[in-house]
C-alpha cells in the first residue's frame, strides 16, 4: 500500500474560508482515489497558511483494463469481397492496432485494447495540480507580476509518494520535499518524508496541523484560564471556528478591561468582544459578565504579558468609544430622533425611514395594536440614527430597546423594539415585527427586487420566514391574521400580492417540512393556508395523527375513489327525489348527518375527530360502490350521483386533500 | 523592550526600508486621508514600472477628530507607507524583519495576519490583504493592490501602512496617545494637542459650509481643466483637494445620504481619469523607470 502526501504553503488564508475549502478538497480527492479502487483514504488538514493532505492505502498502480473502442459501421469497414476499407484501416492506424484486434460489435466494428494501468504517482502528479488550482475561492487575488489568481500567494509545495519526491508544479511553483515551521516561533526549514513525519516534525516546530486538535487544546486552555478567575468562558461555536484557523500554535490568553465599562449595556460589551475583537467574554458563577475575557494567541504563552496588555489596550479603547457613543446618545430621547429619520434613506425608491416608520405604525394599528405597540412601532427605527448603531450596526433593534428601557418605557414597548429582528417576546413585538417585515417585502417586490435563485441581497426570505414563524405562535403572542390579509395591509397592487402569496407558500412549506412530512404539508395546504397559519398547523397535525390510524386506508381509498370518479364535477347539490337505490338514499342521509357533524368539528378546529367521522362513512361508501352504478347513460341520474359523491368528499376538503398522502399499504396490515 | 519614541520609530522604519532598496519620499504637501492618496502610491502602482518607496504621510480624517480629548483618536495621525512593486514573495518576511528592527522579540509576542480587504470608492481602487495584529492590536494594514482608478493592475504592488502613533503607544506602554514621546523629553501632547483641538472645532463647528461647496465646484472644474490640458499631476492635486473638501463637509454634517453618493462619484470620476491619463502619459514617455513585466 502506498501513501501520497501534499502540502501547499501560502500566506494567511481567511479563517472563514477553511472549512468549505477543506470540504471541497476532501470531496474531489475522494472522487479521485475512488477511481483507483481499494480502500484508499483521504485526510485533509489546514492551518492559516497551509493546505495539507494525505492519501493513504493507495495501490501502486491503476488496475490494467480493457477498453472497447467503437469504429466505423461494418458496412463501411469492409468492401464487397470482405477486405478492410480505407475507413477501417484509418481507424486501426489511429488506434495503433492491427486487424486481429478487431472484435464483433454488432453493426459496428469494435476494437478491444489492453490498457496498462498507470502508476498512481504519475496520475497524482497530473491530477493534484488541477484539483488545487481549481479550488474556487470566494475572493481571489493576484500578486507579483500578476499572472495568477488564487486565494493568496503560493510559497512552496511538498509532494511525496512513498517518501520520494513526486515532482509537480502549481502556478509555476515547483514542488520539493521541505516546508517551514511556525512563522515566528520556529521559522526553520523542515525536511518531510511522510505524513506522520510531517505532523510530528511540525509539532516540534510549533505548528499543530490538525484544526480540531488546535480547537480542543484551546478549549481546554480556555476552561483553565476561566477557572483561574472563578468564571466560565462563553460557549461560542463561531469564535472557536475562527480561532482554530487563526493560529498554527493553539494559544489562549486572558486579559481584563477596566471595570467601569461593566456599566455599559451587556449587549454592547459582548458584541465588541465577540464580533469586533473575536474575544470570548467570561461569566461568573451567577452568569454575570466579568471584566475578564479570553483572546486567541498564536504562541505558546505570554510570559511577558504582552498579549494580555495588547488585548486589554484595544478592548479598553473600543469600550472608551462605546462609552462616548452611549453617553452622547443618552442626551437625546428616541422620540426626538424621529425627525432625523427623514434624512435616512431606506431604499432609493422606497423612501426614507420616517416614511417607513409611518407605514409600520399604520399596519400595527390595522392589526389592532394597542398604545404600547404603536409607541414601539413609532420608535422602532430611531436607533438607526444613534452613534452606537452607526458604529455597531449589528446591534440595531437591541440598542433601541435598551435605550427605550432606560427611558422608562414599559416592557411591552422596549422589548418590542429590542426583538424586532429576532423572535419577539411580546404581542406588541410580534405586531411590530410583522408590520416591518411585510412592509419591507411588499416594498421590494413592488420595485421588482424579489430574490432569484441564491441571490437575496435584502434578506427577503429571512423576512418572510420571520413572519411565518410569528404567525405560527399560539401563546400570548398569537396574532389572528392570515398571510393574505397581512399582504393586503401592505399593498394594493394585484401582481405584487400574487407574487408575495407564491413566495410565502414556499416559505410556509419549507418551515412546516422541518417538522412534518412533505405529503402531510402538501395535503393540508390544499385545504388553504393563507387565511390562518395556526389553523394550517392544526390540520397538518391532525393529518399526521390520523395517517397512523388503522382505518386511515379507508379514508384514503374513499377519498381517492371519489376524486377519480368525480373528476371535473364540482356540484354537491343532490336531488333526493331522484335517488333510486336504498343504498344511495342511506348514503345521502348519512352524508348530511355526518357532514353536519364534520362541519361542526371543523368549525371548532377539531380536525382529528372530523377525519375519524369521515372514516365512519367508508363502509357505507363501499356498499354504494358495490350496489350503485354511477356512470349510467341517463345524464341527470349520473350527475346526481356524482353530486352525492362530491358532497361526501367535500366534507373533509377544508382540512386538506387526503389523497396527497403517500402510504405504503404494508404498514397497515 | 527597548525605548521607542515616535521619532525613533520613524527613523528606524525609514532606514530599514531604505536599506532594502526603497526610495525615501517625503510627505505629500496636501491634505490627504491616507498615505495611499500620495501620488507615490496611487499613481505609481499603475503600469509596468517597478517602484519601491517609503515615506511618512500625515493623514487627516476630519470626522475622527475628538478635540484632543480621546486618548486613542486623532483627526490627524501619521502613517508610514511602503510600496513594493512588484510585490516580492518574501514581503511578509520583510515586514516581520521591520518589527524586529524596531526592537520586538517576535517569539514573545503574538503576530497574526487577519483578513482585511481594502476598498476606496473615491479612488476606484481595491485590494486584498490583512490587518496585522500585534498582541491583538492592529498596527499595520497590508494590501495587495488589485485595481486603482478602475484599472486592473499588473504587476501587483504590496502596500504596507504602519499606524505610527498606535505602534509607539503600544511599544512604550502609554495609555494615551498624547503621552507618547515624540523624542526624548518632548511628548506628543504638547506638540499636537492644540492642533487636534483647533481642527476638531474647525471641522465640526466652524468650517464655512457654503464656501466649501463652492470650493468643491471650483477645485473640480480646475481638475478637469488640468486634465483636459493633459496636466495629469496638477489635475490629481485638485482631485485630492476635492476629496479633502468632501471630508470636511462630511464632518461638518453638511452632506445628506443622497448627496454623499453624488459627491463620491464626482471625486471618483476625476480620480479614474487621473489614473487613466497618468498611465497613458507614462507610456508616452516610454516608461522612464523601466518595466517590471519583461
Amino acid at each position: 500500500m502506498s501513501e501520497y502526501f501534499f502540502e501547499l504553503l501560502t500566506e494567511e488564508i481567511p479563517a472563514w474560508m477553511h472549512d468549505t475549502a477543506a470540504a471541497t478538497l476532501t470531496q474531489r480527492l475522494t472522487k479521485l482515489v475512488e477511481e483507483f479502487g481499494g480502500e484508499a483514504c483521504v485526510c485533509v488538514n489546514t492551518t492559516p497558511r497551509r493546505i495539507a493532505f494525505m492519501l493513504g492505502k493507495l495501490p501502486e498502480r491503476e488496475a490494467d483494463r480493457e477498453l472497447e473502442v467503437k469504429g466505423p459501421p461494418k458496412k463501411a469497414a469492409y468492401d464487397a469481397s470482405g477486405n478492410p476499407t480505407q475507413a477501417l484501416n484509418g481507424f486501426l492506424k489511429k488506434n495503433n492496432a492491427t486487424i486481429d484486434r478487431v472484435v464483433d460489435g454488432g453493426d459496428y466494428v469494435m476494437l478491444r485494447r489492453q490498457i496498462t494501468g498507470r502508476g498512481i504517482d504519475e496520475i497524482l502528479r497530473e491530477q493534484v495540480p488541477q484539483i488545487i488550482e481549481g479550488i474556487r475561492w470566494p475572493k481571489m487575488m493576484r500578486w507579483g507580476k500578476g499572472e495568477h489568481s488564487y486565494i493568496r500567494p503560493i510559497h512552496s509545495i511538498v509532494s511525496l509518494f512513498d517518501g520520494r519526491h513526486a515532482p509537480l508544479a502549481i502556478f509555476g511553483v515547483q514542488s520539493g520535499t521541505t516546508t517551514v515551521g511556525h512563522r515566528t516561533l520556529a521559522p526553520r526549514k523542515i525536511e518531510v518524508t511522510s505524513y506522520n513525519d510531517y505532523v510530528n516534525r511540525l509539532e516540534l516546530a510549533r505548528v499543530v496541523v490538525d484544526a480540531m486538535r488546535r480547537r480542543h487544546v484551546m478549549a481546554e486552555r480556555a476552561r483553565i484560564l476561566g477557572n483561574e478567575v472563578g468564571g466560565t468562558p462563553s460557549i461560542d461555536a463561531s469564535i472557536w471556528a475562527q480561532w482554530q484557523y487563526l493560529t498554527e500554535y493553539p494559544g489562549v490568553v486572558r486579559a481584563e478591561f477596566r471595570r467601569e465599562y461593566l456599566a455599559l449595556p451587556e449587549e454592547v460589551l459582548v458584541t465588541v468582544m465577540r464580533v469586533h475583537q473575536k474575544q470570548l467574554p467570561i461569566r461568573d458563577a451567577a452568569g454575570k459578565l466579568t471584566n475578564s475575557f479570553l483572546a486567541v494567541l498564536d504562541n505558546e504563552g505570554d510570559p511577558e504579558g504582552n498579549a494580555a496588555y495588547g488585548n486589554s489596550f484595544v478592548t479598553n479603547a473600543r469600550f472608551a468609544d462605546a462609552k462616548f457613543f452611549y453617553e452622547t446618545d443618552r442626551k437625546r430621547k428616541l422620540a426626538d430622533r424621529l425627525e432625523q429619520l427623514e434624512h435616512l434613506q431606506f431604499q432609493e425608491k422606497l423612501g426614507n425611514y420616517a416614511e417607513k416608520t409611518k407605514r409600520i405604525e399604520r399596519i400595527v394599528r390595522e392589526l389592532g395594536g394597542d398604545a404600547d405597540a404603536l409607541t414601539a412601532a413609532r420608535l422602532s427605527k430611531t436607533d438607526l440614527v444613534t452613534e452606537m448603531v452607526k458604529e455597531f450596526t449589528d446591534l440595531q433593534g437591541q440598542i433601541g430597546g435598551i435605550y427605550a428601557r432606560e427611558e422608562g418605557h414599559p416592557d411591552a414597548v422596549w422589548q418590542a423594539i429590542y426583538d424586532q429582528y429576532a423572535l419577539p417576546r411580546t404581542m406588541s413585538g410580534a405586531l411590530v415585527s410583522l408590520a416591518d417585515r411585510i412592509d419591507t417585502l411588499a416594498g421590494f417586490f413592488s420595485i421588482g427586487a424579489k430574490p432569484t435563485g441564491s441571490k437575496d441581497p435584502f434578506a427577503l426570505r429571512r423576512a418572510a420566514q420571520g413572519i411565518v414563524q410569528i404567525l405560527l405562535l399560539r401563546d400570548q403572542r398569537e396574532v389572528k391574521v392570515g398571510i393574505e390579509q397581512l399582504i393586503d395591509l401592505a399593498t394594493s397592487d394585484q401582481q405584487v400580492k400574487a407574487d408575495l402569496l407564491a413566495f410565502f407558500a414556499e416559505r410556509v412549506k419549507t418551515i412546516l417540512e422541518q417538522t412534518f412530512a412533505y405529503d402531510e404539508v402538501a395535503a393540508a395546504m390544499e385545504g388553504g393556508w393563507a387565511a390562518s397559519l395556526t389553523d394550517l398547523s392544526d390540520r397538518v397535525e391532525a393529518l399526521r395523527a390520523v395517517r397512523e390510524d388503522a382505518n386511515f386506508l379507508s379514508i384514503l381509498d374513499s377519498a381517492k375513489r371519489i376524486a377519480n370518479i368525480t373528476a371535473g364535477h364540482d356540484a354537491t347539490k343532490v336531488d333526493a327525489s331522484r335517488l333510486e337505490h336504498d343504498t344511495e338514499k342511506r348514503l345521502n342521509d348519512l352524508a348530511d348527518l355526518v357532514g353536519g357533524q364534520i362541519d361542526e368539528l371543523v368549525a371548532a378546529r377539531n380536525y382529528r375527530p372530523a377525519l375519524e367521522s369521515f372514516a365512519a362513512l367508508a363502509p357505507e361508501l363501499e356498499k354504494f360502490f358495490d350496489d350503485v352504478m354511477v356512470m349510467v347513460d341517463d345524464e341527470s341520474v349520473r350527475r346526481n350521483r356524482m353530486s352525492l359523491l362530491r358532497k361526501v368528499g367535500n366534507a373533509v376538503k377544508k382540512i386538506g386533500d387526503v389523497t396527497k398522502i403517500v402510504v405504503d399499504r404494508r404498514d397497515y396490515k | 523592550m527597548s525605548r521607542v519614541t515616535f521619532q525613533s520609530l520613524i527613523l528606524t522604519l525609514q532606514n530599514f526600508w531604505a536599506e532594502r532598496g526603497c526610495l525615501i519620499e517625503t510627505p505629500l504637501d496636501l491634505e490627504v486621508g491616507a498615505g495611499t492618496m500620495h501620488p507615490a502610491t496611487y499613481l505609481r502602482v499603475l503600469g509596468p514600472e517597478p517602484w519601491n518607496v517609503g515615506y511618512v504621510q500625515p493623514s487627516r480624517r476630519p470626522a475622527d477628530g475628538r478635540y484632543g480629548d480621546n486618548p486613542f483618536r486623532l483627526g490627524k495621525h501619521y502613517q508610514f507607507q511602503v510600496i513594493l512593486k512588484p510585490s516580492p514573495l518574501e514581503v511578509q518576511g520583510l515586514y516581520l524583519d521591520s518589527l524586529r528592527a524596531i526592537g520586538l522579540d517576535l517569539t514573545k509576542h503574538d503576530i497574526r495576519f487577519e483578513e482585511d480587504n481594502w476598498e476606496s470608492p473615491t479612488l476606484g481602487a481595491w485590494g486584498v490583504g490583512w490587518q496585522i495584529l500585534l498582541d491583538g492590536m492592529e498596527i499595520t494594514q497590508f494590501t495587495y493592490f488589485q485595481q486603482a482608478g478602475g484599472i486592473d493592475l499588473a504587476p501587483i504592488s504590496a502596500e504596507i501602512t504602519y499606524g505610527l502613533e498606535r505602534l509607539t503607544m503600544f511599544l512604550s506602554r502609554k495609555a494615551s496617545v498624547f503621552d507618547i514621546e515624540w523624542t526624548d523629553g518632548v511628548a506628543y501632547g504638547p506638540v499636537r494637542q492644540q492642533d487636534e483641538f483647533e481642527f476638531s472645532k474647525y471641522y465640526f463647528e466652524v468650517a464655512d459650509i457654503d464656501l466649501h461647496w463652492k470650493l468643491l465646484d471650483a477645485y473640480e472644474s480646475e481638475a478637469r481643466r488640468c486634465l483636459d490640458a493633459k496636466l495629469v499631476l496638477p489635475g490629481y492635486d485638485f482631485t485630492l483637494k476635492c476629496s479633502h473638501v468632501f471630508n470636511t463637509l462630511d464632518a461638518r454634517g453638511a452632506i445628506s445620504v443622497t448627496e454623499r453618493v453624488g459627491v463620491i462619484k464626482r471625486v471618483r470620476d476625476l480620480a479614474v481619469r487621473c489614473a487613466q491619463q497618468y498611465l497613458a502619459s507614462r507610456e508616452e514617455l516610454g516608461f522612464p523607470l523601466g518595466r517590471a513585466d519583461v
